[in-house]
């Protein structure tokens, strides 16, 4: 993966210039559009911004001087604006103690959940008029179009009150929404560690606090056997955390670390110790993100978090864990319809061919595990080859699809959006439902929104249009 | 032993058998199950087992419950795999015992026994990463594609035998009636107290049972039973009646199983017997219908907030149930964090069989175990497929529907996990090499 020297960072508006906002738009409808994507401006800039990010959360060190760590108990200073969206994000969480949980009958996913949704979208204009005072400033002429394009990825960023599910989709929306606001100015060059302990930690814990509040079900559950049930990039900034120093006076600049560990870091093993994890929480986002998994779940470690646990074993230290996770949030985030599919994309996330697609290293990563669809998109570059996980039912010559993993809660993968009522009576409902009210368990992963249409490995299977892609 | 009882041995002990082992159960097993109809009949006694998921200790501790195969007639109502970590090991003893007492173990089919939803929801990786290869995955698609689409059961009794067994708490005697004439619902907790009893009672009475103090309530106590006993003891589940002079018996009508539910596609089991059931589940029609939908409290027919299948409400199900003469229908399907849930004054039944729901749900699992109708000396009355015997739902307005079978439902939790010791690290996956 590995961006070469000199470290790209993800590029900003210039500062001077109008921009014209635009408001975003669902683009990835099918397998094509999943090619698409890989080859566009929107997915260089996320994997760019991801990897930004990540590198700034390594400890750093000046030559010849001690090592700074990185813990979340001595985050770098915070700018106002920083702090401004730790405000937002607690602004947010209050607005649970006005959704508290209903306390009927119910299955599993709180309906309260749709309370709470509602709330932050009635509430979010006025907290970005709050919290964002400088930038909207800055474009004030754009207000409305500025807050309507930073608005939607904002949205997104807490589960779906349709399905009452949250996961790495949603994640990314947030990791989207900081990418926004990099790339209007919003922050200061070398502001990233500060982010990610300011901003995007707060962020974790306000899902945290939905995902028990009402107990929300994981968006697309491989089961026991997907990373974790709800998140993915904890797992990224906290193993960067434990990693090697970064020199950062050397010429040119050191390459992101991708093994070893900072001296006294714990070993990856520390994640079956339930009471060293407790104390590790407070400093590391990986233990943080390990201790909600004990918060929640009974049962031994290695058996609900199979993955994980493997992990632990990694020998080569936590810069290893950092590549490793690095490559698999790209595979099994930005290379599974499932999950990208609900991403929009705006004058700032561009659906448009990067230029140097050919030439980028970072997109071969992950390039391997990506859906098949049997044609190329048009425009597309012809995907690139490699091994790796695929859908078992992806075999070249497969026309067409892939059903991605990691898919909305238990739906129908063929499912689509909704429908009207079907029919009352026997005989002739021709119509397929999907999506009505609170999803609580196994929801189809064709459901929720459209899919690319399944391939089934057996023949005669009746591939229904089904489930109508909604419109894009 | 035979090599099936050596592989039943190396199961239970939670160890996957050699992939060559495998392939010859699932062949044997295809041979069994392509013998069976969509619709299979099975005699009570029979306990019923709702979502399994892969949760291996836990099945242990349902037979532990509920009895060893064979001495207890088992009926599983699919997802046995997916989401949890034993799916393999869950599934392919379930099949083992299939293919080494086929009499005595019915399988049917869930949502989850698909190619495309074990690629996502987890049985797929498991395999991959049990076996490195595909191919057990494989083969177990195969076997899915030939399991049964549904169960009728037939010959249990709407008199149930109450146990001797100890209350729980000998204090609730109030609510528990000791004489215990007339049962029809006992709830037992896993170590065989009586947590709860139900009388029948007649329609009129209301809401004269007090739930609120219960550990385990039914949803919807019985008391919406018909007024007096039904008179027609025909075939169940043909909907034929006793006019031409069949005897009398006190058995129940017959009780549909299916995993999810109803279509709108389906009016009649003879219908369900039509399908062409041997390929993977597809994504709308009668045959996906009966593996995702679900009862919701709504007049008719609904959507699906899964995108598959159908809500129904309890119009739907009270009409088929007449229609068909069933008493009950038996299905799992959804998560219940009591273990099982009636619904529509009875007439439907959750069963949910995986206690503590992917490691989180708290919730407690429960089997149904419905009496054999010795009465009649032991003979029940066989369908005979026979169709258009009755009218349409018009027609058969007013008429009384089926006293339910007696329930003995019992409810355990997630099986002790002190003794799982912690397993070697496997290599990781490609990423982090």
């Amino acid at each position: 993966m590995a961006a070469p020297p000199p470290i790209p960072t993800l590029e900003r508006l210039p500062a001077s210039a109008e921009h014209t906002f635009s408001s975003p738009s669902k683009r990835i409808n099918d397998g094509d559009d999943l090619q698409f994507f890989h080859t566009s401006t929107a997915y260089q800039d996320l994997v760019t911004w991801l990897l930004q990010l990540s590198r700034s959360m390594f400890p750093t060190r000046e030559s010849g001087s001690d090592v700074q760590p990185s813990t979340l108990d001595s985050p770098p200073p915070f700018s106002s604006t920083v702090q401004s969206l730790q405000d937002l994000v607690s602004d947010l969480e209050a607005l649970t103690k006005d959704a508290p949980p209903d306390t009927g009958p119910r299955r599993f996913g709180n309906v309260a959940f749709r309370t709470w949704f509602k709330l932050m979208e009635e509430a979010l204009d006025q907290l970005l008029d709050k919290h964002l005072v400088p930038l909207l400033q800055r474009y004030e002429r754009q207000q409305s179009a500025l807050k309507d394009e930073l608005g939607a990825y904002l949205l997104g960023s807490f589960g779906s009150a349709q399905r009452l599910d949250y996961g790495t989709g949603h994640e990314l929306s947030f990791l989207a929404f900081l990418g926004c606001l990099w790339k209007l100015n919003a922050f200061e060059d070398g502001e990233e560690r500060a982010i990610v302990m300011g901003v995007m930690q707060p962020y974790l814990i306000l899902v945290r606090v939905l995902i028990n509040t009402y107990t929300l079900e994981p968006a697309g559950s491989h089961g026991v056997w997907g990373l974790d049930d709800h998140s993915h990039l904890p797992y990224i900034f906290g193993s960067a955390q434990l990693g090697p120093a970064i020199d950062v006076t050397a010429q040119p600049p050191q390459p992101t670390p991708t093994e070893g560990s900072s001296p006294n870091s714990p070993l990856p093993s520390s994640v079956t110790d339930k009471a060293l994890v407790a104390d590790l929480a407070e400093s590391n986002m990986y233990f943080s993100a390990i201790a909600f998994i004990y918060a929640v779940k009974r049962g031994p470690f290695w058996e609900h978090s199979p993955v994980l646990y493997d992990v632990s074993g990694i020998k080569d230290g936590w810069g290893k864990i950092n590549k490793g996770m690095v490559k698999m949030w790209v595979a099994e985030v930005l290379g599974k319809f499932p999950v990208v599919q609900h991403f929009v994309f705006g004058s700032l996330w561009r659906w448009e061919r990067h230029e140097s697609v050919m030439a980028d290293g970072a997109k071969t990563a992950h390039a391997a595990s990506q859906p098949r669809s049997g044609q190329q998109a048009p425009g597309s570059m012809p995907p690139p080859g490699g091994a790796g996980t695929k859908a078992p039912w992806a075999k070249p010559g497969v026309g067409g699809a892939e059903v991605g993993n990691g898919v909305p809660s238990m739906r129908a993968p063929w499912a689509g959006t909704r429908q009207q009522h079907a029919g009352p009576s026997h005989m002739g409902a021709t119509q397929r439902p999907p999506a009505a009210s609170g999803m609580p368990p196994t929801a189809a992963p064709w459901a929720a929104t459209q899919r690319p249409a399944p391939s089934n490995a057996t023949a005669g299977v009746s591939r229904t249009p089904a489930p109508r892609r909604d419109g894009g | 032993m035979s090599d099936l009882d050596k592989a039943i041995a190396q199961l239970r002990a939670c160890r996957p058998i050699p992939e060559s082992q495998v392939r010859e159960l699932c062949y044997k097993a295809r041979e069994l199950l392509i013998e069976e109809g969509n619709v299979v009949c099975v005699d009570a006694p029979v306990t019923i087992c709702g979502d399994i998921h892969g949760q291996f200790h836990d099945l242990m501790e349902l037979f532990r419950v509920g009895g060893d195969v064979p001495e207890t007639c088992y009926l599983f109502m699919g997802d046995f795999v997916d989401r949890g970590f034993y799916s393999l090991e869950s599934f392919l003893l379930l099949l083992c015992l299939k293919v080494r007492y086929p009499d005595r173990i019915t399988l049917i089919r869930g949502n989850h026994e698909s190619r495309q939803i074990t690629t996502v929801y987890g049985f797929y990786d498991e395999c991959l990463r049990k076996y490195g290869s595909a191919n057990v995955w494989r083969y177990c698609c195969e076997v899915f594609d030939y399991l049964a689409l549904g169960a009728l059961i037939i010959g249990a009794s709407t008199d149930m035998q109450p146990t001797d067994a100890p209350l729980v708490d000998p204090n609730s005697q109030a609510h528990v009636p000791s004489d215990a004439t007339d049962l029809e619902i006992e709830i037992l907790n896993s170590s065989g107290q009586i947590i709860n009893r139900f009388q029948r009672q007649p329609r009129q009475s209301g809401n004269s049972q007090d739930l609120s103090q219960l550990s385990n309530p039914p949803s919807s106590p019985s008391q919406t039973q018909p007024d007096q006993t039904p008179t027609r003891s025909g075939a169940p589940g043909t909907s034929a009646t006793s006019n031409s002079g069949g005897s009398a018996s006190n058995s129940s009508g017959a009780v549909l199983c299916v995993h999810g539910g109803l279509s709108p596609l389906i009016d009649s089991i003879d219908k369900i017997r039509l399908l062409d059931r041997k390929q993977e589940v597809p994504h709308e029609g009668a045959m996906c219908d009966l593996l995702w939908s679900d009862p919701d409290e709504i007049e008719g027919w609904g959507l699906s907030p899964r995108g598959a299948g159908f809500l129904f409400g309890a119009d739907i199900v009270k009409c088929f149930n007449q229609k068909n003469d069933l008493s009950l229908i038996c299905r799992a399907h959804q998560l219940v964090m009591e273990g099982f849930k009636e619904m529509f004054d009875n007439t439907i039944v959750t069963v949910w069989s995986a206690p503590n729901y992917c490691y989180r749900c708290g919730n407690v699992a429960a089997i149904l175990e419905l009496g054999e109708d010795g009465s009649n000396a032991g003979y029940a009355p066989r369908t005979n497929g026979d169709v258009g015997r009755v009218g349409g739902p018009l027609a058969e307005r007013g008429q009384d529907l089926r006293m339910g079978p007696g329930r003995r439902y019992r409810v355990f939790e997630a099986a002790p996990q002190d003794s799982r010791g912690m397993p070697a690290k496997k290599p990781v996956a490609d990423y982090f090499l």
